[in-house]
């Protein structure tokens, strides 16, 4: 029986290393520990064994035994090391060109206005939104914007159907609808939802009749800026446009308030800047918004009581200003969107 | 507005240093006058170019046009052989010459040469090529006086500098000379020089008007009109100071009559209106409303067209003027006009701006007085004129001026505190700093103690400065003088306001940033669309409703539905261009017709290349309506909508959208929002963009009302930590049911056969068609989790609840349990 037991070990030694499969593994485990196999055998016939030689007998088939599944768990291991393998497949080459799109841009527009508005944010500013399509009430008259003023004509500003009706934009009485012309049209909406303290951003899409060159676009963008409150200053407008200037353009970026005229701001200016490293604009004031206090008119046609409140608007393109931060001299290729182009500001 | 230089210099002491055109150049633009451009006049600085004397000179004898000369520039043997084209020289006449290596204006070398054989060592000048006058017609002769030699530019030394100015149109009364050198002189502190009046309205001992009287029957349009009679002038070219100063500000000048009242025009602001007397006919005038389709040849040579609500100024036949707008050809001062009569009137902005407009004629007259000239400022302005009429063109004034109407009231005094100035601008400045500003702008001060200790001034408002009305606008008087350059720096000081970004903003920030994180392009489109396309996907009712009013190209008078076919073209011409994009996104507005009304939509689109269009070492899936629908979800889940409850239909027919392989879900008018996913109709992506790649896409629609939501706050509740059991089970259901209706149908049943637990979940994880089903059928196999919040589910209870539910199905539903 001894010699049986040396046998069976022996052949396990011999014959686990060649084992490649798990069946073959399980099937040649069943020859020796399965309760057909070999050593089972060995350990049925115990009852037969003397009671004096049991212990030593017993001893043998238990060394027996813990060999055998020493060599059975190499195999488990050595099988299991080899599925993990097969599982991994070759290594990588981390030099393969990605078989995937890669992620997108946001429109160099849309980024030069998340960054405007971000620095808006930061000094207490909220974003506001209103209807592109608008009326003449909100775009104009409450503006203080007279009735015959040009921007009004039918030839700058496009005018929808007098037998229309928008659903969703409020007319003042019985005026036109039409797209807006600039983003100041929030400032009044604004106006009339809210009591101030109001302090806004407004970005947004505008419209204007012009026939489309390297400057003109049939819709462009704007961002409209506006803060009233009681002691809103010329000071305080300064300042805030001097941040807006330094953040976008960098903290050699000087600025100017050239006096001019709007209908809804008095004092009225248009803001200059000058910056030395914006290439082949260094060095040139350059016009970049239109800014003021906001006129007494357009606070009485919201309800605000003049006397008590001042406050300040602007607005700006921000086309003009991407153009200018990106070098792009032509406004078309913004509207083209070929990928190669929109990839340059990522 | 073109302000001259030179001409600036009668009003005010510039300083040729301290108040240079260079000075003038850096101080205008920061007075809110901004230069659109700067033109030097006079000669440029020349060498070479000297005063010579044709000696002789006879015929060329190869060239009918040309004549040799022998030319003299002065010094002994300094004599020129020069072939000239001109004709218009005789022997003796002193001529510019330039000589060889003189450089004309234009980079025009002058060389020795030879012109058809005969040697010509320069060139005599006209006034032109030197740039010191206009003409061209022939060689400038010089005054026999002039010495030979010296040099073009000592005896041309009148330069000027002409500013072009742009001129808010607030402020009419810097339309002119003297409103400028206003501005300058209260921005350097200096006194403006009106010119004096010689003339006087009373000349009644020089007997009667040439003209009976003037009727005004349009007293609303034209308030205040005055005519002066003069007789005897004499029309012919004007003097040289003249002329030049109507060149200067880019006229043309006609005769010394109409210059002088041009000149007066761009000198005080007034436009005037002279007329030749003996073509008035009747003997009078008469400020009256045009007659419906009355006509007028305007001096532009144009007939017009007038009708009642255009005044114009007539004699007893016919118009002759379009009132404050342009005269016409049949009372136009010429050489054979003797007797004038001076118009100076006032008329009302809104008029003169709707006629000029309606007749798309804008004059420098009319542009002055539709934005309001000094409504005071006709009899000065009249006088004016009549002093330099008899200065240059002679005659006696005859009889005192007619004056019908009389001057329109202006604000005279606006009331300010110093102490509201400081608070609005936000920093200190002295109530004599103030005071100084305003009263260099001719506004006197006078100041009052109020009951309650502060002090009010009461500023006194020229007639010319009608924009004055209020205390901002003198506030704005005093910044713009005293200088925004000093406007202190600061930090930006700002109180807290704890209002939110609205939610359109935020939402398209976060839904840009996850599709560019889904590898999308974004894309900005314009919001006009072609009508044809309107019409062809949204139909005739929408092609009616989104249509401008007004639009300027034919192509883009529509308001867009939809940014899909937007991008379609993005997609196109990244195609043609080869260069690989496949993913874009869009977001903006886009307009529907609801019920016969446009509303305005927030939307979201996308669009997928659905193709492997690049070769790669490992093709991954091409995108398919799940993707979209996927994207579609995540859209709605930021903008606040649970995507799981979306429900998708499925679309049969559309001309955008491919049938059977799209879908929508939601409904803009009912729950504010809508989305749409799926394949892109492959016939009319062919037909109308040619593509033939496959395009998946996805459209969002939102109501600006959608975002106004407030989301809701979460809760907890218990989750149980008790293992789940599963049960799968497979219908066989008609081809056309769809799978979230089943999905719904069982989960319902499973809530009725549960008791004391769960049904987790109801999930669809195969689809079978094909062998072994009959025809028009699937099958679905769906896998259901129950669990219970405390306790372990035994067998027997899972099993009876799944049971109970296969009762239900086939009781109550035509899905066959597959066995």
């Amino acid at each position: 029986m001894q010699e049986d037991l040396t046998a069976i070990v022996a052949g396990v030694r011999e014959n686990a290393p060649a084992i490649q499969t798990r069946a073959e593994f399980e099937a040649y485990k069943a020859t020796i520990s399965g309760p057909k196999g070999s050593l089972t055998d060995i350990m049925k016939g115990m009852g037969k064994v003397p009671k004096e030689d049991k212990p030593a007998m017993g001893k043998l088939i238990n060394e027996a035994k813990t060999a055998v599944e020493a060599s059975f768990a190499e195999v488990i291991e050595r099988l299991e090391a080899a599925e993990l393998a097969a599982k991994l497949g070759p290594a990588i080459d981390p030099t393969l060109p990605l078989p995937d799109s890669t992620r997108g841009t946001l429109h160099p527009i849309a980024q030069v206005r998340e960054e405007m508005v971000e620095l808006f944010r930061r000094i207490g500013f909220s974003v506001a939104e209103a209807t592109e399509v608008e009326t003449e009430h909100y775009c104009f008259d409450a503006l203080n914007i007279p009735s015959d003023h040009p921007a009004r004509d039918m030839q700058d500003s496009y005018y929808l159907p007098d037998d229309l009706t928008v659903n969703n934009v409020s007319k003042h009485a019985d005026e036109k609808y039409l797209l807006r012309t600039h983003t100041s049209t929030v400032q009044i909406r604004a106006m009339l939802k809210e009591k101030p303290p109001i302090r806004i951003v407004a970005p947004g899409r505008c419209f204007r009749r012009d026939t489309p060159d390297a400057t003109h676009s049939a819709n462009f963008h704007q961002i409209e800026g506006l803060y009233v409150d009681k002691n809103v200053t010329l000071l305080d407008l300064k300042a805030t446009l001097d941040h807006f200037v330094k953040t976008i353009f960098g903290p050699k970026a000087k600025t100017r308030l050239r006096p001019s005229f709007f209908p809804f701001t008095e004092p009225s200016f248009e803001m200059d800047f000058f910056s030395p490293d914006l290439g082949k604009l260094s060095n040139k004031w350059l016009e970049i918004m239109g800014c003021g206090m906001v006129d007494p008119e357009v606070f009485k046609a919201v309800g605000i009581d003049p006397e008590v409140y001042t406050g300040y608007a602007f607005g700006m393109g921000i086309e003009r200003i991407a153009m200018i931060l990106q070098g792009v001299d032509d406004i078309r290729y913004y509207y083209q969107n070929d990928a190669r182009f929109l990839k340059q500001f990522a | 507005m073109k302000i001259s230089y030179n001409w600036l210099k009668n009003y005010i002491d510039l300083d040729p240093v301290e108040h240079s055109p260079e000075v003038l150049q850096e101080v205008l633009p920061l007075l809110g006058f901004d230069i659109e451009e700067i033109e030097k006049l006079g000669p440029p600085q020349l060498n070479n170019v000297v005063v010579g004397q044709v000696l002789e000179f006879v015929q060329h004898p190869d060239a009918d046009r040309l004549r040799c000369c022998k030319v003299s520039t002065g010094n002994e043997g300094e004599v020129h052989d020069i072939v000239c084209g001109a004709k218009n020289f005789v022997q003796g006449d002193k001529v510019m010459v330039a000589l060889p290596g003189a450089v004309l204006p234009g980079d025009f070398k002058i060389k020795a040469s030879k012109l058809r054989g005969q040697p010509s060592a320069g060139m005599m000048c006209s006034s032109k090529e030197l740039q010191v006058g206009q003409d061209h017609d022939g060689i400038m002769i010089l005054d026999q006086g002039t010495a030979l030699g010296t040099p073009v530019n000592d005896l041309y030394t009148d330069g000027d500098t002409v500013l072009n100015l742009e001129i808010t149109p607030n402020r009419v009364d810097v339309l002119s000379h003297i409103g400028v050198a206003r501005e300058l002189a209260a921005k350097f502190g200096l006194d403006v020089k009106y010119p004096e009046i010689k003339a006087s309205t009373e000349n009644a001992s020089n007997g009667d008007a040439l003209i009976s009287g003037v009727d005004v029957s349009a007293p609303e349009v034209c308030p205040h009109y005055t005519a002066v009679s003069i007789k005897g002038v004499k029309v012919g070219p004007s003097p040289k100071w003249l002329k030049d100063a109507i060149e200067a500000t880019g006229q043309r000048s006609i005769n010394n009559v109409v210059d002088v009242t041009n000149y007066v025009l761009h000198e005080t602001c007034q436009p005037l209106h002279a007329f030749d007397a003996a073509k008035i006919k009747g003997g009078k005038l008469v400020v009256r409303m045009a007659s419906e389709g009355e006509t007028i040849t305007t001096l532009d040579d144009v007939e017009r067209k007038l009708n009642a609500d255009m005044a114009v100024i007539a004699d007893t036949e016919r118009a002759l003027v379009v009132a404050g707008v342009m005269g016409s050809v049949d009372a136009e001062v010429d050489e054979t006009t003797t007797d004038i009569v001076l118009e100076a009137a006032y008329f009302a902005p809104t008029s003169v701006r709707a006629t000029a407009r309606k007749l798309g004629l804008s004059s420098d007259s009319s542009y002055r007085f539709e934005r309001g000239v000094d409504p005071q400022g006709v009899t000065y302005a009249s006088l004016r004129a009549v002093d330099l009429i008899l200065e240059v063109a002679g005659g006696t004034v005859d009889g005192n001026m007619i004056e019908e109407g009389s001057e329109p009231a202006t604000i005279t005094e606006v009331a300010i505190r110093p102490d509201r100035v400081r608070t609005f601008i936000g920093f200190d400045v002295s109530d004599e700093e103030i005071q100084t500003v305003l009263e260099s702008l001719g506004l006197a001060v006078s100041i009052h103690s109020e009951a309650d200790g502060s002090v009010r001034w009461d500023v006194s408002i020229p007639s010319y400065r009608g924009d004055l009305q209020r205390d901002v606008d003198l506030i704005e008087e005093f910044i713009r003088v005293y200088g925004t350059d000093k406007i202190p720096e600061s930090e930006v000081v700002a109180r807290g306001i704890s209002t939110d970004d609205h939610r359109i903003y935020t939402v398209n920030e976060s839904v840009a940033n996850y599709l560019t994180g889904q590898n999308f392009n974004e894309a900005f489109l314009y919001s006009l669309r072609d009508p044809e396309e309107t019409k062809f996907f949204f139909g005739e009712e929408s092609h009616k409703v989104l249509a401008l009013d007004n639009p300027l190209q034919s192509d883009q008078s529509h308001l867009r539905p939809s940014l899909i076919p937007g991008l379609l073209d993005v997609i196109k011409l990244n195609g043609a261009r080869a260069t690989g994009a496949t993913r874009f996104f869009e977001r903006g507005h886009v307009y529907r017709e609801v019920k016969g009304q446009m509303v305005e939509l927030v939307s979201v689109g996308f669009v997928i290349v659905a193709d492997q269009i690049s070769r790669e070492w490992r093709q991954r899936e091409v995108a398919d309506f799940y993707t979209a629908r996927n994207l579609c979800g995540e859209v709605l889940e930021i903008a606040g909508t649970a995507a799981s409850k979306l429900t998708f239909r499925p679309i049969a027919d559309c001309k955008l959208w491919q049938g059977g392989q799209s879908a929508y879900a939601g409904d803009f008018a009912k729950m504010g929002f809508e989305c749409t996913a799926g394949l892109l109709n492959i016939a009319t992506l062919k037909e109308r963009w040619d593509i033939s790649t496959p395009i998946i896409a996805g459209s969002i629609l939102m109501t600006p009302k959608f975002f106004e939501r407030k989301a809701k706050q979460g809760r907890h509740s218990v989750i149980s930590n008790q293992p789940a059991s599963a049960k799968d089970l497979a219908l066989i259901v008609d081809q056309s049911v769809l799978a979230g209706d089943v999905e719904k149908e069982v989960a319902k049943f499973a809530k009725k056969a549960t008791q004391g637990f769960d049904c987790e979940s109801v999930r669809i994880f195969d689809v079978y068609e094909g062998t072994g089903l009959p025809e028009g059928k699937k099958s679905l196999a769906l896998s259901m989790s129950f669990r219970a919040a405390d306790r372990t589910l035994k067998d027997k209870e899972v099993n009876a609840a799944f049971e109970s539910i296969q009762k239900l199905i086939t009781e109550k539903t035509d899905y066959q349990i597959r066995k």
